[in-house]
C-alpha cells in the first residue's frame, strides 16, 4: 500500500509513518490523486476524453498513467526513460509518448532521479558538456562508472556560492580542479628548510624522529636543530615534478583536451594533435591533475588506497576539523587515519614522486561521493577521542603552512564554541560561514600586505573555497551522524512497538480462552441440573404408579389381557 | 456493434486527402544507384513543397560532397524525380483514414549498430513526428553513432508511407464498391492495410492496455553493437542477396 505524500520540493523524509512509502512529487502537482483524473490531467490530454476513438478513453489513460507512476516508483532514484515503458504498453507510441512527457513535467515521474545518469556526454557536443562542467564543478563529467555513487553533493560550487552571501566574485575558472585550489600555496613555496627557510630544491633531509626538514646546504653545515644528531636525518632525494607542465591550460585547450580524450581514448599520439599546443606529456599530466582524471585513464588505484587517500586528503578535511571537533563521532576517523600518515604530510608530497602525487591529487573534491562514503563508515568504527587528539595535531601541521590559515580557524574556533550551543547543524554550518565571511574580509585587508610572490587574488580565493569545502564536509557529516542517530530511535520506537502489539494479541486470545471456559462451565452446570430432573422426574412417576396400586410391570404378556 | 455507441467521427466519412499521416509532410527518398561498379545507396527525407529546381542542386552538391563521378547527378536526380512524382499521383487523391493502429517495425543496420524493435503507431494521428521518436530512442537507448536516429525515422516514414498508399488503393475499391458506407468501412478497418490490429480487441471494455508480460520482449528494442568483422560479414551476406 502507498501512499503519496506530497511535500514541496524540500528532499526531507518525514518518518511520521513507518507504514506507508514516501514519495515526493512537486507542490504544484498535488491536484493528483490515483483514484481520479483531474482537470489538468483532461485538459493537457484532451484526446482521451474527447470520446474520439474507442482506443482513448479515460479508463486507458488511467491505466496508461497508472503504469508509468507505479514503474517509476519502483526504482524512485533511477530514471524512467520512455522506452522502458513503452514495451508494456498497448498503444500508439506518439500518444504514449505524450503521456509520458505529461508525467515527466509534472514531476509526477523522475521527479528524484538524479540526472546526471544516463547523460554521457556526446563527443562534439560542446554546449552539452559546457554546461555541464559549468554545472557542478567536480561532478562536471561524473561516468556512471560509479555505480555506488550516492547523490552528488555539490560541495564546491553551492557552498561557495552560499558563503558568499557577503562577497562577490567568488569566481573560479570553469575546470577548477583540485590542484588550482589546493596546490597553488603547494607551489609557491616547495619545500622549505625548517632551519634557514630556504626553498629546497634538489634534496633534503628529513629527520626521522621529528618532523623536520633541512635543505642539503644546513645538513652540510651541521645545522642540524636542536638535539639532533647525523644520523637522524634521512636524505629524501627531491623528484622535481615539472611543476607547470608546460604553461599553463587555459579553458579551451582543456576542454579540447577532455573532448580528444573521450573521442580517442588512449590514443595519446591523436590527443596531442587535437590540443595543438600541448605535447603528449603535458596531456597525460593535465588529465591526471583533474579532478576526474583517473577515472578516465582507468585506473584502479583508488580504492585500495583508501587510507592513504583520505589522509592525504590533508588541506580540505583539516580544516573541517574545527567544526567538527565537538561532534562525537562524527565522520572523521579519517583522522585516525590521517594521524598516521601524519609524517608522510607534513609540508609538500610534491617531493615524493609522482605516483604518490597522483593518488594524492586524485583524492579530490571530486571524488566527494565516495570520500563520504568512506567518512560515513569509518565514523562508525572510531570513537571521538581519537578525533580530537588527531583534530590538534592536524591543526598545528596545517597553520605551520601558512598564518593566515591559522587566523581562520582560530576565528573558526570561536565560532565553532558558540555553535556549541545551538544544536543543529544547519545552524552551526551558518555560523560557521557568517564567521568565515567576516574572517575572509579581515583577511582580504591583510592579504594586500602580503609576499609579491603569492598571487594576491588568489590565496583568499582558495583559503576560502578550501575552508568553504571543510565546513561542507562538516556539516554533512554532523547531519549524517543526526540522521543516523535518528535511525537508531526510530528502530527503538518500532521495535517497542512491535512488542507492544504482540502483548496485546496474546491478552486478547488469553481472554477469548477464559471466555470459552466460563461458557463451558456453564453449560455443564447446566447438564446438570438436567440429569437431576429427570431422575427425579422418574422416581416421582414411578410412586405414582406405585401408589395407584399398578404392579410392576412384568413384560408383554402381562399387557395382553 | 460496440463502435455505434461512441461519438465516432473516425467512422463518419473520412475521406482525407492523402498525404503523410506525420506532423511533417516528408516523403521518404531512397538512392539505389549503381554505375559502372560504383554503388550509391542513400535514404533521406524530402519535403514535397520544395521546388524542384532543388532536386537538381541537391543532387550536385552530393556528388561533391562524396566525390563520385559526376554522371552520377543525373542518375540521383532522375531517381528522386520519379520517386516524387509517385508521391504526387497520389496526392489528389482520398485516403481512407479510419482509426488504425498499425504495427510498425524496425530491423536495420546503421554502421556498427544493429536495431530491432516492434511498436504500435496509430495511423489517424496526423500529428505523429517519427523523427522525434527516433530522438527519444536513441536518447533513452543512449546511442552514439549520430546516424542512427535518422535512420530510425526514416524506416518509419517508410513504413506509413506505404501503408498510407495502400489505403488510397482501398479507399478507391471501396468508391468502386457498392456496398453500404458503414459496413464497407469497418471491413476495411479490418482488412484494408497490413495488418491493422484488431482495436476493439485490444481496447475494448473487457481487456487492460497493460500487455502480458510474455509478449514485452516482442516489443522490447534491442540494440546491438557490432564489431568490425560482423559487419563485413552482414553487408558481404546484403550484397549476395541484392545480386
Amino acid at each position: 500500500m502507498e501512499l503519496t505524500q506530497q511535500d514541496t520540493n524540500s528532499k526531507e523524509n518525514r518518518p511520521e509513518d513507518p507504514e506507508l512509502d514516501l514519495y515526493t512529487i512537486p507542490s504544484h502537482s498535488s491536484w493528483f490523486s490515483w483514484d481520479e483524473i483531474h482537470e489538468t490531467e483532461e485538459v493537457a490530454l484532451k484526446e482521451f476524453f474527447d470520446g474520439s476513438s474507442i482506443t482513448r478513453t479515460p479508463k486507458i489513460y488511467k491505466e496508461y498513467r497508472d503504469f508509468i507512476i507505479n514503474k517509476y516508483r519502483e526504482e524512485p532514484s533511477r530514471r524512467l526513460t520512455f522506452t522502458e515503458v513503452r514495451k508494456s504498453l498497448v498503444g500508439d507510441v506518439c500518444l504514449l509518448q505524450k503521456v509520458f512527457r505529461f508525467l515527466e513535467n509534472w514531476g509526477l515521474i523522475n521527479f528524484a532521479a538524479s540526472s546526471s545518469e544516463g547523460e554521457i556526454p556526446v563527443v562534439g557536443d560542446d554546449e552539452r558538456s559546457k554546461v555541464k562542467i559549468e554545472e557542478g564543478v567536480p561532478n562536471g563529467i561524473r561516468v556512471v562508472a560509479m555505480p555506488n555513487s550516492i547523490k552528488p553533493i555539490s560541495a564546491l560550487p553551492s557552498v561557495g556560492n552560499s558563503g558568499d552571501a557577503a562577497d562577490n566574485g567568488f569566481k573560479m575558472p570553469a575546470l577548477a580542479s583540485y590542484s588550482d585550489v589546493f596546490a597553488e600555496l603547494m607551489k609557491h613555496r616547495g619545500l622549505v628548510c625548517g632551519n634557514c627557510g630556504e626553498v629546497c630544491d634538489s634534496g633534503h633531509y628529513k629527520c626521522t624522529k621529528d618532523d623536520l626538514l633541512i635543505c642539503v646546504k644546513c645538513f652540510k653545515n651541521g645545522n642540524y636543530g636542536e638535539s639532533k644528531s647525523v644520523d637522524d636525518y634521512k636524505f629524501n632525494e627531491c623528484f622535481q615534478n615539472s611543476g607547470n607542465h608546460g604553461a599553463l591550460w587555459t579553458e579551451a585547450e582543456t576542454l579540447l583536451l577532455l573532448e580528444s580524450v573521450l573521442k580517442h581514448g588512449d590514443d595519446w599520439e591523436l590527443v596531442a594533435q587535437n590540443v595543438h599546443t600541448k605535447t603528449k606529456m603535458d596531456c597525460i599530466a593535465k588529465l591526471i591533475e583533474m579532478p576526474f582524471g583517473e577515472i578516465m585513464l582507468g585506473s584502479v588505484q583508488r580504492k585500495g588506497n583508501s587510507s592513504d587517500l583520505n589522509g592525504n586528503l590533508n588541506n580540505s578535511k583539516q580544516v573541517h576539523l574545527p567544526s567538527a571537533e565537538h561532534q562525537e563521532n562524527a565522520k572523521s576517523g579519517v583522522q585516525h587515519d590521517e594521524q598516521t600518515n601524519e609524517n608522510e604530510l607534513n609540508g609538500d608530497t610534491e617531493n615524493e614522486g609522482p605516483p604518490l602525487k597522483r593518488k594524492r591529487i586524485a583524492s579530490l573534491l571530486g571524488d566527494d561521493g565516495s570520500l563520504m562514503k568512506q567518512v560515513a563508515h569509518i565514523s562508525t568504527m572510531v570513537g571521538p577521542h581519537i578525533t580530537a587528539a588527531a583534530a590538534e595535531a592536524t591543526i598545528a601541521s596545517l597553520c605551520e603552512e601558512n598564518s593566515l590559515s591559522r587566523e581562520i580557524f582560530d576565528g573558526e574556533d570561536e565560532c565553532v564554541t558558540n555553535g556549541l550551543l545551538s544544536p543543529t547543524a544547519d545552524y552551526e554550518a551558518k555560523r560557521v560561514l557568517e564567521g568565515e565571511d567576516s574572517e575572509i574580509k579581515e583577511r582580504s585587508s591583510q592579504s594586500e600586505d602580503q609576499d609579491a610572490s603569492c598571487n594576491k587574488d588568489d590565496i583568499p580565493l582558495t583559503l576560502r573555497i578550501r575552508a568553504a569545502v571543510a565546513t561542507a564536509l562538516g556539516t554533512a557529516a554532523a547531519r549524517a551522524k543526526l540522521l543516523a542517530d535518528q535511525e537508531d530511535r526510530e528502530v527503538e520506537h518500532l521495535l517497542a512497538i512491535i512488542i507492544g502489539t504482540q502483548m496485546k494479541k496474546l491478552n486478547c486470545k488469553i481472554k477469548h480462552f477464559e471466555h470459552l471456559e466460563m461458557i463451558m462451565k456453564k453449560k455443564h452446570a447446566e447438564m446438570e441440573e438436567l440429569e437431576e430432573f429427570l431422575i427425579s422426574e422418574r422416581i416421582s412417576v414411578l410412586q405414582r404408579a406405585l401408589s395407584a396400586g399398578v404392579p410392576r410391570w412384568r413384560g408383554h404378556s402381562f399387557v395382553k389381557y | 456493434m460496440v463502435m455505434k455507441g461512441q461519438a465516432s467521427n473516425s467512422w463518419k466519412s473520412t475521406a482525407v486527402k492523402f498525404r503523410m499521416p506525420t506532423a511533417e509532410n516528408l516523403v521518404p527518398i531512397r538512392l539505389d544507384i549503381e554505375v559502372d561498379d560504383q554503388k550509391f545507396k542513400d535514404a533521406f527525407t524530402w519535403n514535397p513543397s520544395d521546388p524542384d529546381s532543388e532536386i537538381v542542386v541537391f543532387a550536385k552538391r552530393t556528388v561533391k560532397d562524396l566525390k563520385l563521378p559526376p554522371v552520377f547527378v543525373t542518375h540521383i536526380a532522375s531517381s528522386i524525380q520519379s520517386q516524387l512524382a509517385d508521391f504526387r499521383s497520389f496526392e489528389g487523391q482520398d485516403m481512407y483514414a479510419g482509426e488504425k493502429i498499425v504495427p510498425i517495425k524496425l530491423d536495420l543496420r546503421v554502421n556498427h549498430t544493429l536495431i530491432k524493435d516492434q511498436f504500435l503507431w496509430d495511423l489517424n494521428n496526423f500529428e505523429s513526428d517519427p523523427e522525434e521518436f527516433a530522438r527519444n530512442f536513441c536518447r533513452d537507448l543512449a546511442i552514439d553513432d549520430p546516424e542512427v536516429g535518422p535512420a530510425i525515422a526514416f524506416a518509419i516514414r517508410e513504413q506509413l508511407y506505404e501503408i498510407a498508399i495502400q489505403s488510397v488503393a482501398s479507399a478507391r475499391e471501396s468508391r468502386i464498391s457498392k456496398k453500404g458506407r458503414r459496413g464497407a468501412e469497418y471491413a476495411l478497418a479490418s482488412k484494408a492495410g497490413s495488418g491493422a490490429v484488431d482495436i476493439v480487441k485490444l481496447f475494448g471494455h473487457k481487456s487492460s492496455v497493460l500487455r502480458k508480460r510474455k509478449e514485452w520482449d516482442v516489443y522490447e528494442p534491442i540494440v546491438d553493437l557490432l564489431s568490425n568483422e560482423e559487419v563485413d560479414a552482414l553487408e558481404a551476406r546484403e550484397e549476395r542477396i541484392a545480386r
